[in-house]
């Protein structure tokens, strides 16, 4: 199984990064042969709908189970369609914290939205 | 003969200028494009007899013919559908209406279905004016469509003054193009004169002949009119800083409905302008 | 480190907000200054600024005909929903959405999407610390993308040199660009006037606001136009549980400081005093 973390730097020892979508790129942690790989985030510079496009990112590469800060409501349906699990890592700080946490049970899954809707918002 | 009337940011006057050129016009036709702020109604106060909606379409997939190759996925620059592992999602609100998804479908899976992005109000307003204004739902990303709409609404032998969106934005660039000329207001302090270049800019770049008009004049300093007869601009007119007409304005009245000692400004505008277009 | 950013907004322009934020500035301790106002680029004006970096900033990639490949075959123009395409074949930039359509149907292969810089973020240094901002070609849409660059650069450069406070000129209005100003903040300050769209354009950007979680507090500015504007204002600001920080009469010598381009609370400081504005810059310096 391959986890997907959102990250600021690349490797295990990185920070987590504040957003999904736009994240700097994502760690890639195969839990069989326990290595890491680090994937740069092509979907963080849309103009738009980058969390869906991340999701798809993720998918191509494999991924079941991502660890991220929040997720948007387009983000939530991505991950839904793409059947990947997804867990807040809550107050972890770096990747390897973030693994450590999933691994011990501790990490909460996402199961509504975390953010409103607001792309595209301008009238309301 | 069409006039725009822009400004380069908010607050300064634009709709002011156009709503009371417009009332000093005889015959001429209002038409309010800041479809994302339109304020011109709460002025003009029209009896509104007409409404249209403006669409945008969105693609619905037939998942009969889909086989999930995520060509059109892979296509759009917005990410507005995203094919999945057993469907397509559709985000209507960031597509962009390109037709693109459809384009590169190789199973005809892609059609398109309408859905209303803003609606366009006609009527007449105080003083008789024709008055059409756009205005965008809630929640919707750009109102260039309703912007097209509106200026296709007005034929080319009326005299139509068009209060536009504010600041220097491709909105702004849809509501001028092709105007026969364009009215700056601006304020005379150095933010009045900074963000006004961006406007001139823009104008100089589309090649529309213009003119100033420094509005809450004797506020500031000189520094607008310094710049102006530098760049060799012409200075319509000078509205005086009031507290009258701040707080008609406040109230949404038109200050020359209310007292007829303000329409020389705008008559010397329109005066001015109907010189250099004809 | 947990960096104190605070953002003034406003639901329409000229309402004053760039005047508040350069009169709080000389009162915060180290503060990195974040303009993210790009269609009203102002502060500078008043802090003179010198510019120490600037890098371009890439919009949306625009399509670009070679004219050597070009046959004129129209195909382009019939299929461009944003009428990008002119009569002899050429694109106006201000218009092409990017789409790319064009690129994928002509049949000579003549079109590519290329990156186009819209514009330039700064780097720049004030009297009172650093300042990030940005200035976008006359004509290009203002992208949140343009105010989350503004803002990543003025975050590392509060990490970097261990600042702990940004303040931030947010942008008008209630679109993306306006979202991108307040994802993350602690504190928002609504700059409002009581005019016949005032109440109005506090509901939609106080809506707007709660979506995300920060403190909110109402700055109200030239209070004394209209009663009535005021009154309905303050209903719904007690309707709704927020607090109003300021209220701010009009005066001429505020006008006549940003002309003079000096910062209105150091050159007026018995009518600040007289309003309550270090009470305001307490609250905003607070970090609990």
């Amino acid at each position: 199984m391959i986890i997907g973390i959102c990250a600021k730097e690349t490797g295990l020892n990185s920070p987590v990064a504040d957003r999904f979508g736009r994240a700097e790129c994502y760690v890639l942690f195969d839990t069989e042969t326990k290595e890491a790989r680090t994937i740069e985030n092509t979907a963080k510079n849309s103009a738009s709908g980058a969390g869906g496009r991340a999701v798809r990112l993720l998918d191509e590469n494999g991924v079941s189970v991502t660890l991220a800060p929040e997720l948007g409501p387009k983000a939530m349906d991505a991950i839904k369609a793409f059947e990947i699990s997804a867990y807040s890592y809550g107050e972890s700080k770096t990747v390897k914290e973030a693994l450590e946490n999933y691994e011990a049970g501790k990490l909460e899954e996402f199961k509504t939205n975390s953010t409103e809707s607001h792309h595209g918002l301008r009238r309301v | 003969m069409k006039i725009a009337v822009l400004s380069g940011k908010g607050g300064t006057g634009k709709t002011t200028v156009a709503t009371n050129m417009a009332f000093n016009f005889k015959g001429a036709v209002l038409v309010d494009a800041d479809v994302e702020e339109p304020n011109s109604h709460i002025f003009i106060k029209p009896r509104v007899t007409g409404e249209k909606s403006v669409y945008k379409n969105f693609p619905l997939v037939d998942m009969d013919r889909c086989n999930l190759c995520g060509d059109c996925g892979r296509f759009c620059k917005y990410n507005a559908i995203l094919p999945a592992k057993n469907k397509v999602l559709v985000f209507k609100e960031i597509c962009h209406d390109c037709g693109g998804c459809e384009i590169v479908c190789k199973r005809n899976a892609i059609s398109y279905e309408k859905r209303e992005i803003g609606k366009i109000h006609s009527g007449k307003g105080l003083g008789d004016i024709e008055f059409i204004y756009g205005d965008l739902n809630v929640g919707e990303v750009s109102g260039v469509k309703i912007i097209s709409e509106l200026r296709e609404m007005v034929s080319d032998n009326e005299v139509v003054i068009i209060d536009s969106p504010p600041g220097p934005s491709c909105a702004t660039v849809e509501a001028v193009e092709g105007v026969d000329y364009a009215v700056v207001v601006s304020e005379p302090t150095p933010f009045g004169v900074s963000d006004m270049k961006m406007v001139v800019e823009m104008l100089e770049n589309m090649k529309i002949p213009f003119g100033v008009v420094v509005n809450k004049a004797g506020l500031g300093n000189d520094e607008i009119y310094d710049y102006c007869s530098g760049k060799n601009i012409e200075i319509l007119e000078n509205i005086p800083f009031s507290e009258e007409i701040a707080k008609l304005y406040a109230v949404g009245e038109m200050m020359c409905l209310e007292n007829s000692k303000y329409s020389h400004y705008f008559e010397n505008i329109i005066g001015k302008i109907s010189k250099t277009v004809k | 480190m947990d960096i104190n950013e605070i953002v003034v907004i406003s639901g329409k322009g000229g309402t004053g907000k760039t005047t508040l934020v350069a009169s709080l500035v000389p009162f915060l301790e180290n503060p990195v200054i974040a303009d993210c106002d790009v269609d009203a680029p102002d502060l500078n004006i008043l802090f003179g600024e010198t510019i120490r970096e600037s890098k371009d900033f890439v919009g949306l990639k625009r399509a670009v005909i070679n004219e050597d490949l070009c046959t004129k075959c129209g195909l382009c123009r019939q299929k461009c929903k944003f009428n990008a395409i002119s009569e002899d074949i050429k694109v106006s930039f201000s218009k092409c959405e990017g789409c790319s359509v064009c690129e994928y149907i002509c049949p000579t292969g003549a079109i590519k999407m290329k990156d186009c810089v819209v514009g330039q973020v700064f780097n720049s240094e004030t009297e009172y610390g650093p300042m990030v901002h940005a200035r976008l070609i006359p004509g290009e849409e203002t992208s949140g993308k343009l105010v989350s660059e503004v803002r990543k650069t003025a975050k590392a450069l509060a990490e970097k040199t261990g600042r702990e406070t940004i303040i931030i000129d947010g942008s008008p209005g209630i679109a993306c660009n306006v979202i991108a100003s307040i994802t993350g903040v602690k504190k928002t300050v609504i700059v409002i006037e009581p005019t016949f769209s005032g109440l109005h354009d506090l509901e939609k950007v106080h809506r707007l606001v709660q979506n995300f979680s920060v403190d909110i507090m109402i700055v109200i500015n030239k209070c004394d136009l209209s009663e009535d504007g005021l009154n309905a204002i303050e209903n719904y600001c007690k309707e709704q549980d927020l607090e109003i920080a300021l209220k701010i009469p009009f005066n001429k010598d505020i006008v006549k400081s940003v002309s003079e381009r000096k910062i209105p609370s150091l050159e007026n400081k018995e009518f600040f005093d007289g309003i309550g504005f270090a009470k305001f810059v307490e609250w905003i310096k607070k970090t609990d």
